[in-house]
């Protein structure tokens, strides 16, 4: 199980011109993640999804909160320890074009983790010269024929296979969690259902838990039940629910215009009555005292401008001081003073209108 | 009215094992003021059938035979030299894959337009800056500040924007697009696809749009073309293509597209892999070692692509009737 208090990452730049600027890629992002279970994180690029990403897998550092790995608090032991906490959790990376080492086989970029894996567990050497067995039993588990792939490299394969093997390499080390940053969106189409087939998959078979992020909301919708959908944007969670929920039902505005901006299948689909879009792009230099999207959201009121929205459940006021962070884990929850229910998704052709 | 007539044509690309087509005798309109989307997967041959429209295709690739005529130009497989340069980015527009990479890092996009007007001996350069403004204005963008910036100040919704002005800003009346918004993100993407229905409405152009993701073509093209293993399989006008797909490959893409609405359960994802040029079928039917409705005839003969049904064009040996009533669990592999 793992556990994310108000996980906070500051970056300070140095423009040779513009003079030192803070940005907040993080501003205090509160999650759980249960053994077994799914947490998803839409928001577009730059955001803050791909360094929270790194942050869960210790590819980059926090500056302040805390992640609890099984009660264990990171920040406060050494590398060395936290060494074997990360091992448990991997990442699936997002261009499997280029996470593979092109000058290696199949073989080598599996065996070589295999092997350290099985001298970790101490086992005898007849163990670490399993290897082969295990990479094939591997292979299997993501959906390839282990003879036909072992002695090619990375170029003969298509980019969903490539994709296959990176998750396998990932499974080497017997994860946990596995953190799956946009692990679809470099793939085609048509076999992007089948990745996400597998990562379902390997949740339902191997209790690994997931966390998927995407800025594609509807793949979201793929990675299993019970899944939690977190709306992230500029470092701060703006909306979260049951996946489900957040999708047919948001009420922050900016939720609305991520999923407004899903293409509608015309002739199988018709727009939501209510699509809207943000008044702007996102200038990351213009000061926001108050709502974070208020420059942006077509729906902005004078109270966005100068004071700042909370999570809380619907009905609740935002700008209340209770934290309703540590509330119960699968509610609907959002920071905006005027959450308006708004039908934005696309309905099917055919479906009941309500 | 077709701006554009493709009859016919054959790319082809040296190998080891010979020339292998990786378009065959494809036929394509683009219509003059609509946009036509192109779909399939990777190694369909899409973006070597966009690089023919140029007759730019790349060693060792030639076009082997067929014709392109655009209006105004004549056939563009015939074009060398000085006239063909003039017809690329005068007469047609082409926004690359990738165009957020394709812009030189050390001068500033307005240099670069400059560079454009030269190349083409373009007399009046204030006009044609003139108009790149105009035309970066209409698209959302402030013209003055963009002109004056470098490609790493601006963000991939804006360089995609850029290279739709660059393709544009000579007056083009055909407009290409090759995987116009995959590395952007939703929000730009939606942006993007609305801008070019935007300037397509208001210059009346021909537009093609080259893409692998059939959900994001569905929102603004007119027309739909299928592409598989180097042969355009089916098309037709986009909406009755989407609701009545006749071609087995159409409706397994069509079931295979992550949806925001719908059945989780029901979608289904393609089998097998896409073929590449050395390893599709020679013989028969491209699409039969994926195809769930395949039969003993598709092995021998490959279908033409024949008209059905008014404006519509497929080329499968089975039945329409037989594929629109298969059931979705017919097609695909559980998901």
């Amino acid at each position: 199980m793992i556990e994310a208090r108000g996980i906070t990452r500051t970056y300070q730049t140095h423009g040779a011109f513009t003079g030192a600027r803070t940005v907040h890629a993080l501003r205090g992002v509160d999650f759980t993640l249960p053994d077994g279970g799914a947490v998803s994180f839409i928001g577009e690029s730059g955001c803050g999804k791909t360094t929270l990403g790194k942050i869960l897998t210790g590819l980059e550092t926090f500056d302040g909160g805390e992640l609890v790995v099984d009660g264990v608090e990171l920040s406060k032991l050494k590398p060395h320890q936290r060494a074997k906490y990360f091992r448990r959790i991997q990442m699936i990376h997002q261009d499997p074009y280029s996470a593979l080492n092109p000058t290696r086989t199949i073989a080598s970029i599996l065996g070589d983790p295999l092997r350290m894996r099985a001298r970790e567990k101490g086992g005898t050497g007849k163990e670490a010269g399993a290897w082969r067995e295990r990479a094939a039993e591997l292979l299997t588990l993501v959906g390839l024929e282990p003879e036909a792939v072992l002695p090619k490299y990375p170029h003969q394969l298509s980019g969903g296979q490539r994709q296959r093997v990176v998750i396998a390499r990932a499974l080497t080390v017997d994860p946990e969690v596995l953190i799956a940053d946009e692990a679809v969106s470099m793939i085609d189409v048509s076999m992007r259902l089948g990745i996400l087939a597998l990562l379902r998959d390997l949740r339902a078979r191997l209790g690994i838990s997931l966390v998927f992020i995407t800025h594609d909301v509807a793949t979201a919708r793929y990675v299993g039940d019970g899944g939690e959908l977190h709306v992230i944007y500029r470092g701060e969670v703006i909306e979260r629910g049951l996946t489900d929920e957040v999708i047919l039902e948001p009420v922050h505005p900016y939720t609305q215009c991520l999923l407004s901006a899903v293409p509608i299948m015309r002739g199988l689909e018709e727009p939501g009555p209510d699509r809207t879009a943000p008044t702007m792009a996102l200038d990351e230099r213009a000061a926001t005292p108050g709502c974070l999207f208020q420059p942006r959201c077509p729906f902005a009121q004078e109270r966005c401008v100068e004071q700042h929205p909370v999570l809380v459940p619907f009905g609740a006021d935002a700008g209340s001081d209770e934290v309703a962070g540590a509330g119960a884990s699968c509610e609907h929850l959002h920071a905006c003073f005027y959450p308006t229910a708004r039908r934005v998704v696309g309905v099917e052709v055919g479906a009941a209108s309500a | 009215m077709s701006e554009v007539q493709v009859r016919g044509l054959t790319v082809e690309y040296q190998t080891s094992a010979g020339w292998l087509p990786a378009v065959a005798e494809a036929s394509l309109d683009l219509r003059a003021g609509e946009i036509t989307g192109l779909v399939g997967e990777s190694g369909s041959g899409k973006s070597t059938l966009a690089l023919s429209l140029l007759n730019a295709v790349p060693a060792p690739g030639r076009i082997a035979g067929g014709t392109i005529d655009v209006a105004g130009v004549g056939d563009l497989t015939r074009l060398t030299g000085k006239q063909l340069r003039k017809a690329r980015g005068g007469s047609i527009g082409y926004v690359f894959q990738a165009s957020q990479n394709s812009l030189n890092p050390l001068k500033t996009i307005g240099k670069q337009l400059l560079d454009l007007g030269r190349s083409h001996e373009v007399a009046d350069l204030r006009a044609l800056i003139a108009r790149a403004l105009d035309l970066a204005n209409r698209m959302g963008l402030d013209g003055q500040r963009v002109l004056d910036s470098y490609q790493h100040e601006l963000s991939g919704g804006m360089r995609q924007r850029i290279g739709i002005v660059f393709a544009l800003v000579l007056n083009a009346k055909v407009l290409i697009l090759d995987e116009p918004t995959t590395a952007l993100d939703m929000l730009s993407q939606a942006s993007v696809l609305e801008i070019v229905r935007k300037v397509h409405d208001e210059n009346q152009l021909s537009t093609l749009i080259i893409t692998h993701d059939i959900g994001a073509i569905s929102e603004i093209a007119d027309r739909l073309a299928v592409m598989y293993g180097g042969r355009i399989v089916e098309d037709g006008p986009l909406l009755e293509v989407l609701r009545r797909p006749t071609h087995p490959y159409t409706k397994a893409l069509i079931g295979a597209t992550a949806r925001i609405t719908g059945d989780v359960e029901a979608a289904r994802a393609l089998p097998g892999r896409p073929p590449d040029l050395t390893t599709v079928a020679r013989v028969g039917c491209v699409f039969r070692d994926r195809c769930p409705f395949a039969v003993a005839v598709c092995a021998e003969a490959e279908p033409p692509l024949a008209a059905w049904e008014g404006e519509r064009r497929r080329a499968c040996h089975v039945e329409p009737t037989t594929v629109l009533a298969g059931t979705p669990a017919a097609v695909g592999e559980p998901a």
